[in-house]
């Protein structure tokens, strides 16, 4: 059986993705979730939206997954930079998620992240 | 951690699952919340990661009750239960799906995995972020001392 590793993908939201955000990196795993704005079925290429900002997510190997536009959808998956410095996400996982509270998932990420740097600190002095 | 808190199953994020230390005396029952991102199924059992986002932890749901000499103690109508149960359980265990697991940790070729007792599908889809929530506060005023 395969034993491989695979990156967790970090929760962010739509607004840290840009050239200079530290999780703005060809292959960087992600988790990311907004509203599908537009959905190509030849393509399997989906926009999702929060707020001002977007992001085409590929889902060509996302299987059991219905895209309906004007649903919110959560994915997982790798971020690729193309030359153009446009950033698309290779989706692995993808869920409708409506019914999210935005709101709080920003929150939570945010003070989730800030408890994981604590900890993080408190091991390094340990 | 609380010594009254043995029998309760601790509810952790991934990345801690990882950072624990294998005991024989302290209990290691453990729940977590995750996206489930691979599933490898096996006659005798189905082999699966859930990533929360702090981390992936592989997870165990054993599928051999009906041929286990561990069974050997229960009675026919419990084995086929758990049988039954797990089987459900294991249809239910899809990529993209966020699942409750519930078990015991262990460490296995040096890596900590969960050997399930207990997976439930989510269908909330705040689930996660209360578990987060949860982890964050737990670990705050419970499972250690934090500054």
């Amino acid at each position: 059986m395969a034993n491989f590793k695979i990156e967790s993908g970090a929760p962010i939201t739509l607004q840290e993705l840009y050239p200079s955000s530290p999780f703005f990196m060809e292959a960087r795993s992600l988790r990311v979730t907004g509203l599908l704005k537009g959905y190509s079925v030849e393509t399997a290429i989906g926009v999702i939206e929060d707020g001002e900002k977007s992001l085409k997510i590929n889902t060509q190997h996302l299987r059991d997954v219905s895209f309906r536009v004007g649903s919110v959808y959560q994915f997982i998956g790798e971020l690729h930079i193309e030359p153009n410095n446009e950033a698309i996400l290779q989706a692995r996982t993808g869920r409708n998620v409506d019914g999210i509270d935005m709101n709080l998932y920003r929150k939570t990420v945010e003070l989730l992240r800030q408890f994981l740097e604590v900890e993080d600190n408190i091991n390094m002095v340990e | 951690m609380d010594r009254s808190l043995q029998n309760a199953h601790a509810k952790l994020m991934s990345r801690d699952i990882h950072r624990l230390t294998p005991s024989p005396t302290e209990a290691n029952c453990f729940s977590t919340v995750g996206t489930i991102i691979s599933r490898d199924m096996t006659p005798m059992f189905l082999k699966f990661s859930v990533d929360d986002g702090t981390g992936c932890v592989t997870c165990i749901l054993w599928l051999n009750q009906l041929t286990s000499p561990y069974y050997n103690r229960f009675n026919s109508s419990t084995i086929l239960l758990h049988s039954r149960t797990a089987r459900r359980q294991a249809r239910d265990i899809r990529i993209g799906a966020v699942a409750r697991v519930r078990g015991r940790v262990g460490l296995y070729r040096e890596v900590m995995q969960i050997t399930t007792t207990n997976v439930i599908i989510e269908r909330d889809p705040n689930a996660e972020i209360l578990h987060w929530l949860e982890c964050v506060r737990l670990g705050r005023s419970c499972y250690r001392i934090q500054g």
